[in-house]
């Protein structure tokens, strides 16, 4: 009905005279009458009074309006396809949700923690786990910027994953991202979980980044390079939270994304990634990808890699820690996915222990249809002090409703 | 030392400034116009009627299924530039298309901006849901059926279209344009006594196809489809629904199991063995075979396989 009623609206507000000549006129009445538009908004008026509201006349003809809403809302072909799809002006609401059984032989939580939102378990309990849903709100806000939203619920409550407005209509080749966003860093960290391929953060990430992805408020401002290939150069500030900190501290944050199209199936990125925060310290990282996917194919082989450096303040270079991953992903068809993961990171501090730990990751993935999956990830942990851990995540996804496409 | 500085280059700072900017950001005079489309076909047909005043460029190809291209960003410095985008519409691109545009901070190509031409808008579109839609049915088209790029009724109206929008953004070579579009209507035309007369001998016959990529041909040639191999648009057919579709063929002597060549024909093939139909493995568009490389090429290979197939 909403629509109807706005295009009643619409279509009353119209002061055309074109439609005055096809209003039946009372039979006898006299010409000196009034005519029937100032009767209704006299009578308009002296209803108003009676209700004690203002008496602001409405515009005239708004009978006319319902059947020109119905004849616009025809269900049947037409050209340009179906006008209703496009009357509602609701933004694309999607939902996600993810949730996860996980087992683990060492108590995970104490011995090598993990990113805040990763599934794991107390040592040998099989547990469910309610992950996250996220809900997504994105439509144009106009015509010169886009909003994204995505609102995250757990069973700590309700938080603003993300919320930002993009401008789509700066010259130059610029653009500037405003709210509270991934920060521009690495690959991983500006994507949502559940476009990742792997069920959890990168242990490197999760320690030397941020235990629930690098972001915050703040303003992101880009360029895309007039050069043949894409590259894209961003440079943001924003108020950020590193790896198992509590406190925000000041971000400046810059990236160079470059994107070459090696051959008909093959694509490689590079990124490189740097941020410094006020009174913490430097973030340095690099990112590579290579897709290989045949043009006729729905199947693809990805290779991902991304090394992480951290200084903290009042450090040399060399007494920094490093870290990273790397992975591949075999997509063998549009319904199943295979991949190996192997990964370093240093200990944390708070473990006790110094050195590195090591873990290697399998997945397998089934993805009935575009809109869930269900993967299985089966880790072996090489704890920093030798010791062996082993986990295993069930995990299960779906997405309903409307949800931008993901990035490449 | 001199008291007057040495200057790297004989031009101000600001001045090199704005000369970057314009070298890299003004679209330019007299160069031909950028056309990106985002398939093949639309390709096709904006070089039929753009001809040498303008450089055509397809996002994606005849070879791929246009529901799963990849929104690689190497497509969106494509857009950068782009005079004139020109996308199917109908959520055909939706999964790759809207992160491009935005990607290449091209404003006008933006839905609905001043360039960007969709060319559902020119088409009597089909099979539009008239009752409640979930994807309980599949991941179906909410806004109709995008797939009418295999229909020359509706492959003339486009090319109008495009012709229109060209003249508007080139007045120069407005009458061009329209010269060119009027050319290839005709040629259309007198190739759909050829195509119609084809379809003739295999009017009312009935094929299996292998998702609704063919409301239009079907329309067009007076063939119907008997069955899908998908049991719902974009889900795969499982052994029950492929025994069905193998009694319904047995049942109604259907001779052909016409299959977009990018789809995987396994399941057609395993009805084929059951049944003694063909599989007939057809280009999804333009470019979609070795040498179609303009839109009555593709055509003509359409309706002399399907056609074909049918007798």
């Amino acid at each position: 009905m909403i629509p109807s009623l706005l295009l009643a609206g619409l279509l009353s507000a119209d002061p055309s005279p074109a439609t005055t000549p096809s209003q039946p006129k009372p039979q006898g009445a006299p010409s000196t009458a009034p005519a029937p538009d100032d009767d209704r908004a006299r009578l308009e008026r002296e209803i108003a009074n009676e209700l004690g509201g203002s008496a602001t006349p409405q515009p005239a003809h708004p009978e006319l309006a319902p059947s020109t809403a119905g004849s616009t809302a025809s269900p049947t072909s037409q050209t340009g396809g179906n006008p209703l799809a496009r009357l509602l002006m609701l933004p694309d609401i999607s939902a996600i949700g993810d949730f996860a059984l996980a087992f683990d032989s060492a108590d995970t939580a104490r011995l090598s923690p993990r990113g805040a939102s990763d599934p794991s378990s107390p040592a040998h309990r099989l547990t469910p786990i309610f992950q996250e849903l996220e809900l997504g709100l994105q439509s144009v806000v106009d015509p010169y910027a886009q909003a994204d939203v995505f609102l995250s619920f757990d069973t700590s409550g309700a938080s603003v994953e993300e919320a930002y407005v993009t401008t789509l209509s700066l010259p130059a080749g610029l653009q500037v991202r405003a709210g509270t966003f991934h920060s521009p860093f690495g690959r991983l960290n500006q994507q949502h979980p559940h476009v990742w391929d792997f069920i959890d953060t990168p242990l490197a990430q999760a320690r030397l980044l941020a235990s629930d992805q690098l972001a915050g408020p703040g303003v992101d401002a880009s360029w895309l390079l007039p050069v043949s290939w894409f590259a894209e150069l961003h440079v943001a500030g924003q108020s950020t939270r590193p790896a198992f900190e509590e406190t925000a501290h000041r971000t400046a944050l810059a990236r160079l994304s470059q994107f070459f199209d090696l051959s008909d199936a093959t694509t490689l990125g590079v990124g490189l990634s740097a941020a410094a925060l006020e009174e913490w310290g430097d973030l340095g990282g690099l990112d590579l990808f290579l897709k290989i996917r045949p043009p006729a194919s729905r199947g693809y082989v990805a290779l991902q890699g991304e090394l992480f450096g951290e200084r903290r303040l009042g450090q040399a270079w060399d007494q920094g820690r490093a870290g990273g991953y790397a992975q591949a992903v075999w997509r063998t068809s549009p319904f199943w996915e295979t991949g190996v993961r192997y990964e370093r990171a240093p200990a944390e501090p708070s473990t006790g222990m110094t050195g590195t730990e090591q873990r290697a990751s399998l997945l397998a993935g089934w993805l009935p249809s575009e809109f869930q999956r269900l993967r299985l990830q089966l880790s072996y942990d090489r704890l920093p002090d030798g010791r062996d851990a082993f986990e295993s995540i069930l995990h299960a996804e779906f997405i309903i409703g409307a949800h931008g496409a993901h990035p490449f | 030392m001199t008291s007057h500085r040495t200057r790297l280059l004989p031009i101000s700072a600001p001045r090199l400034a704005l000369l970057a900017l314009l070298t890299f950001a003004w679209p330019g005079g007299a160069h031909a116009l950028q056309v990106v489309t985002t398939t093949p076909g639309l390709a096709a047909l904006a070089k039929e009627v753009a001809g040498d005043h303008a450089d055509v460029a397809s996002l994606s190809r005849g070879v791929q299924d246009p529901h799963f291209v990849d929104a690689n960003p190497t497509l969106a410095v494509k857009l950068r530039k782009a005079d004139l985008l020109i996308d199917n519409g109908l959520d055909l691109e939706i999964g790759w298309l809207p992160p491009l545009v935005n990607q290449s901070r091209n404003p006008d190509i933006q839905p609905n901006g001043p360039r960007r031409l969709t060319a559902a808008s020119f088409v009597k579109v089909r099979d539009i849901p008239t009752g409640p839609v979930d994807r309980s049915l599949g991941d179906l088209h909410a806004a109709g059926n995008p797939h009418f790029i295999a229909d020359p009724h509706a492959a003339k109206a486009i090319a109008a279209g495009i012709a229109a929008r060209l003249a508007q953004l080139d007045p120069a070579n407005a009458a061009s344009y329209a010269q060119r579009a009027a050319d290839l209507d005709r040629r259309l035309d007198a190739d759909l006594v050829r195509w119609d007369a084809a379809w003739k001998a295999a009017r009312s016959r009935k094929i299996v196809a292998q998702h609704q990529t063919l409301s239009y041909l079907l329309a067009w040639s007076g063939l119907s489809a008997a069955a899908y191999l998908e049991p719902k648009p974009g889900i795969p057919p499982p052994p029950s629904h492929l025994a069905e579709v193998v009694q319904l063929v047995r049942a109604e002597g259907i001779k052909a199991l016409v299959v977009e060549n990018f789809y995987d024909p396994r399941s057609a093939q395993v009805v084929a063995q059951h049944t003694g139909a063909k599989v007939v493995l057809i280009p999804g568009d333009v470019g979609g075979e070795p040498g179609l490389d303009t839109y009555e090429k593709y055509i003509d290979r359409l309706v002399e396989l399907v056609a074909g197939a049918v007798r």
